[in-house]
């Protein structure tokens, strides 16, 4: 990245250059043009530098944009995966206390927005502090009069930039409030029009929108008033710059104090004082806007994931063995305990209900045997083997989890069932659609299972979205199944139907299902009812 | 279905300024305040060398002076005109943008709010909204900068003309190459269709991997997610790149055209000063004038890409105009029935379109005056279909709604409304305070009425609670109201419509049950001499009616009249 930044500079600086060369070259063209009788063939090459000059300026640019789009994308790129990874390596439970919508925003947009700061913002903040040093001082090496004019100027940039940045920033503020709640009030009149309409005030709703606007466009124009002010104060001392160093050199002219030429070259070459400063002005909003996401990004990334909870070349659990809970406790951060101290086992083809009220720990339970949080202390063993020091992946493939509120993938029903076998048969997917009892629903989807999910599922039930969980569960195939209430978002009837169909399926399997009340499925062997609160909880289970 | 993805650019901008034509004025004096601020920046470049041109051959103070004022009111003109011109370029934009939201307004209201239902996920309204934002841009960042970047290249064109004609046709030729070539290049890279289903696929597996690492992890799937991240990530950085080739290649073509222009043009005064056609302070104020007019080329290659996001949004909200509407009043409405009538639905189908699945499937139900129906199925089952067929918001297929023997397709929408107040699952409120909100039906209830509907919502002791009581600021859609407040308001608001049916969509939705059925008590309570129709799942609120519709999958599949004891599994 850093090569990139300096050919990007590089690139800048060298624009720079061929502005400067443009002004001498015009400055040499006119002056001799205006001293004697010279005819184009004596300029020629001043006028063939002239033209190139300003073209190569134009290429430097391309290459500028070019190692900065560069730039951009593979910082991004790379700052996408390693967030991304590090998020699936912090798990389920620090994501719990996280918000989704921001996190995944921070993950494309933001990360999009760090890019753009190393690729453009930044070549352009280090050019903002060499092109000007680099013009002045061949200002000062040509006409040290225009250097006094032009440093003056550009001394009083840093301090408008940062007195009227501070402003644009209060007003900001100030009009924010008032904007946002503009905006809400719209999106309500929008969202609301069945309610206008069964009331009869389409009117009513038809004003307020039109106030609304006006109200947005009156406090909008109130900050870009104040917003814009720092780039009047930059351009203005532009123009001054241009316009006294007009002045002084033609007042030295009239004396004879100075030539045509280096007044010429001297007034083209001024506004390149000012140039990158306005354009390094102009980026402040996305550099802003990057280095929100940048700081965002590096809290997570400077986040120690818990206990590591896959281990190389460990031993893979056998799921057919006995399946114990050893006075395990899970502790997620800054939350206390989920899970304190529970010990209870399973025999393998045997049921187990996990009962308790909500935020007992059953999902918590769950969870642990799939590593999905770490076990604090005490251990879960299957067969011999402690889980914490399994070959985790080996474990999973054996194990079949359905979720208390899964998540549906972008794609279609099918897809999301699959989830676990991408490359399952169309029979097998039929078979767990039908144990699932999921093919009613799929009669109802205008293209059965090949129709969209939607957004999260959106476009699915919640008793159909975990029909599919089941389903994907019962494709996965595991030996050891893990029900996290199932019923909770079925009724009566349909419960019992469930019941029914998946009955075949859970047989010779080991089950251990979490639930509200033990009757959410029948046969069972044991019962571990957890406290409340959680904290304070003794969990007792069955002798081991 | 993606709506509205055909019609021409051109036609597409032209039935946006058709659908709310802009303040043309505050454009035109925003156009003159941008030609005035680009003239001052060509002006000062020219002026100064042209000052210093005189200068240099020694007049004396006397005959500089008049140049010399020009350029320094220009230096000091310059960045108050440009300051101007911004901020009067905004003012015109967001002005045109109002009369796209009273637009918006008027096109979505007829649809609503069916044509939740026949898109793709997500919500209309909202992005609806966000793409009228977007239309901003039109004149702000499209077409302003066109027809300022024309008009001042012709008054560059013609300065120069009139000085050295030859160089009108150098420049003018240059200009046009470029003037036509920068946005054609950007208009060539602008992000298609494909990529901006690309940018929102990686936000949705993005999101997926954020909201489904448990599944992913569970079922070993994680890094299957991470490669198709990375995978759209890097279709992503090639349609970027191919961007940032074309702002390159812009960049090369007007750097080009400007070094051509300024070489000719130089080439041609100096001729003409050999001539002695030319005054030889003018000598440097052509190449000037001909470096400076290239100013405006640049900010066109944004407006090609910003016209492209422009039309995008633009198609989609042009879409929505040319989708059918549902419902219309007949030619000859009957006037609706006084009193309490009884409301009936015979044979009722209902379809949301073309293709897509009946919602209602011969539905038949009956509310005489002053009963009290509950309708209970499952999601999905037609409940809200109901309502949407009997406040008009959807047409039925065949069969009849009545209200005392008058179809209600035969009254006037909103005669057939008026026999109806809806207590919709999420309280549709508006930001304003409680009084506004509760006389939101009828603004000119007297308070002694507003005082009645608040008491039988049960809201009176909470709002006598209140330092400011009726008049305290919900917040928009009711956000600073619990959920209960916020069923209640809606309650009292439907009470002081003083329409003659009650209809309650989940009315307990999002409460606990306790504070669901304390909710429904009031509702039966306070709905006197009413009809009433609920929307239940819960089976505890179901046994407070006498009369029991049970609907699934658009089909009546059980009716329980009279004894309030729980019913065993429905008939199938």
């Amino acid at each position: 990245m850093r090569p990139h930044l300096a050919v990007a500079a590089a690139a800048g600086l060298a624009q720079t250059v061929t502005v400067v060369v443009q002004a001498v070259l015009l400055a040499t063209v006119i002056e001799r043009c205006l001293r004697g009788r010279t005819t184009t063939s004596d300029v020629t090459p001043q006028l063939v530098g002239l033209g190139a000059a300003i073209a190569a300026r134009g290429m430097l640019g391309w290459v500028g944009d070019w190692v900065g789009q560069r730039t951009s994308a593979s910082v991004a790129g790379a700052l996408r995966r390693r967030l991304l990874s590090r998020v699936l390596d912090l798990g389920p439970s620090w994501l719990a206390g996280e918000r989704a919508g921001e996190l995944a925003l921070t993950a494309t947009s933001g990360v999009d927005a760090v890019g753009v700061y190393f690729g453009r913002y930044l070549p352009q903040l280090i050019l903002a502090a060499l092109a000007p040093i680099a013009v002045l001082a061949w200002v000062a090496y040509t006409d040290w009069v225009s250097l006094l004019v032009l440093v003056g100027l550009v001394a009083l940039v840093p301090p408008a930039i940062i007195f009227f940045g501070r402003r644009a920033t209060e007003a900001a503020t100030r009009q924010w409030r008032g904007l946002s709640s503009l905006s809400a009030h719209l999106l309500e009149l929008v969202q609301g029009l069945p309610t206008l309409r069964a009331f009869g005030r389409v009117d009513y709703g038809r004003r307020e929108v039109a106030e609304a606007a006006e109200g947005l466009r009156r406090s909008t124009l109130r900050t870009l008033r104040v917003a814009f002010l720092s780039s009047l104060a930059l351009e203005l001392l532009a123009g001054l710059g241009t316009g006294i160093v007009a002045m002084v050199l033609g007042l030295r002219l009239l004396g004879g104090h100075t030539s045509l030429y280096v007044a010429l070259a001297v007034l083209l070459v001024s506004p390149e004082v000012f140039l990158p400063l306005r354009r390094a002005s102009a980026e402040f909003h996305t550099s802003a806007e990057g280095k929100t996401a940048g700081e965002r990004i590096a809290a997570v990334l400077e986040t120690a994931p818990p206990r590591a909870v896959t281990v190389q070349g460990a031993p893979a659990p056998d799921a057919g063995q006995t399946i114990r809970f050893d006075r395990v406790t899970v502790e997620l951060s800054g939350r206390g305990p989920a899970l304190d101290n529970l010990s209870f086992r399973v025999d393998p083809g045997r049921r187990v209900a996990i009962v308790g009220p909500s935020g007992s720990g059953k999902s918590t339970a769950l969870h642990a045997v799939l590593g999905l949080v770490a076990v604090s202390s005490g251990t879960i063993l299957a067969g011999s083997v402690d889980l914490s020091s399994a070959d985790w992946d080996a474990w999973r493939r054996q194990v079949s989890w359905v979720p208390q509120r899964p998540h549906l993938f972008a794609g279609s029903v099918a897809d999301n069932v699959r989830l676990a076998n991408p490359e399952a048969h169309d029979e097998a997917v039929a078979e767990a659609v039908r144990t699932a009892g999921l093919d009613a629903a799929a009669d109802r989807l205008a293209h059965g299972l090949e129709t969209p999910v939607g957004e999260g599922g959106a476009l699915l039930s919640a008793g159909e979205r975990q029909r599919v969980a089941i389903a994907r569960a019962v494709l996965h195939g595991g030996r050891i199944v893990l029900l996290d209430e199932i019923g909770s978002h079925l009724d009566e009837a349909a419960l019992d139907r469930l019941r029914e169909s998946v009955e075949p399926w859970l047989r010779d399997r080991t089950v251990i299902v979490a639930a509200h009340h033990p009757d959410v499925i029948s046969g069972l062997d044991d019962v571990v009812k957890l406290g409340s609160p959680v904290s304070a909880a003794s969990t007792s289970g069955p002798e081991l | 279905m993606s709506p509205g993805t055909d019609g021409s650019t051109a036609s597409t901008v032209r039935r946006l300024i058709a659908v709310s034509p802009p303040p043309w004025g505050r454009l035109a004096g925003a156009l003159g305040l941008g030609v005035a601020a680009s003239a001052a920046t060509i002006g000062l470049l020219a002026g100064s060398g042209a000052l210093v041109d005189k200068a240099a051959t020694r007049p004396g103070l006397g005959a500089i002076a008049g140049l010399l004022a020009v350029v320094e009111v220009i230096a000091f003109a310059r960045a108050p005109l440009r300051y101007a011109e911004r901020l009067s370029a905004h003012d015109a934009g967001f002005r045109a943008l109002a009369g796209w939201r009273v637009w918006l307004f008027d096109r979505l209201e007829p649809l609503s709010p069916a044509p939740l239902r026949t898109w793709r996920s997500g919500d209309v309204a909202r992005r609806a909204v966000a793409d009228v934002d977007a239309l901003s841009d039109l004149y702000l960042r499209a077409l302003g900068p066109l027809v300022l970047a024309i008009v001042v290249s012709a008054l560059a064109v013609c300065v120069v003309g009139v000085l050295v004609p030859g160089t009108a046709l150098v420049l003018g030729l240059a200009l046009v190459v470029a003037l036509v070539g920068a946005p054609a290049i950007a208009w060539s890279a602008r992000q298609t269709d494909a990529e901006r289903s690309a940018a929102g696929s990686l936000h949705a597996d993005v999101v997926d991997l954020v909201q489904g690492a448990p599944e992913l992890i569970a079922f070993g799937r994680a890094s299957v997610q991470l490669d198709r991240i990375e995978g759209a990530t890097r279709r992503l950085a090639d349609s970027s790149r191919r961007r940032a080739r074309a702002n390159g290649a812009v960049t090369a073509l007007v750097a080009a055209c400007m070094g051509g222009a300024v070489t000719g043009v130089l080439v041609l005064a100096i001729d003409a000063l050999r001539g002695h056609r030319l005054e030889p302070i003018m000598l440097a104020v052509l190449p000037l004038t001909a470096l400076g007019s290239f100013e405006v080329v640049p900010p066109l290659a944004a407006a090609a890409s910003g016209l492209a996001e422009v039309v995008t949004a633009g198609r989609r909200l042009l879409a929505l105009d040319d989708l059918p509407r549902p419902v219309s009043d007949p030619a000859d409405p009957q006037a609706p029935p006084t009193g309490a009538p009884e409301v009936r639905m015979q044979d009722a189908t209902l379809r949301y379109g073309p293709g897509l699945p009946v919602a209602l499937d011969g539905v038949s139900l009956a509310l005489p005056p002053g009963s009290a129906t509950a309708l209970v199925g499952p999601s999905g089952a037609g409940k809200s279909s109901v309502l949407n067929a009997l406040l008009r918001f959807w047409p039925l297929e065949s069969g009849r709604a009545m209200a005392d023997g008058v179809a209600l397709d035969a009254m006037a929408q909103a005669d057939a409304r008026s026999l109806f107040a809806p207590v919709d699952q999420d309280a549709q409120l508006f930001a304003g305070t409680i009084r506004e909100n509760v006389a939101f039906a009828r603004p000119d209830a007297s308070d002694a009425d507003i005082d009645e509907a608040v008491r039988r919502a049960q809201l009176d002791e909470w709002v006598a609670g209140l330092p400011s009581g009726l008049d305290t600021p919900i917040g928009e859609r009711g956000a600073l109201l619990s959920g209960g407040q916020r069923q209640r308001v809606a309650l009292a608001r439907a009470l002081l419509a003083h329409r003659p049916v009650l209809l309650l969509d989940e009315p307990g939705a999002g409460l606990d049950a306790e504070m669901a059925a304390a909710l429904l008590d009031d509702v039966l309570g306070a709905a006197g001499e009413r009809t009433v129709l609920v929307i239940s799942h819960r089976r505890e609120e179901i046994e407070r009616f006498a009369r029991v519709v049970e609907i699934d999958a658009g089909r009546v599949v059980g009716r329980r009249w009279g004894a309030a004891e729980p019913s065993a599994s429905p008939p199938p």
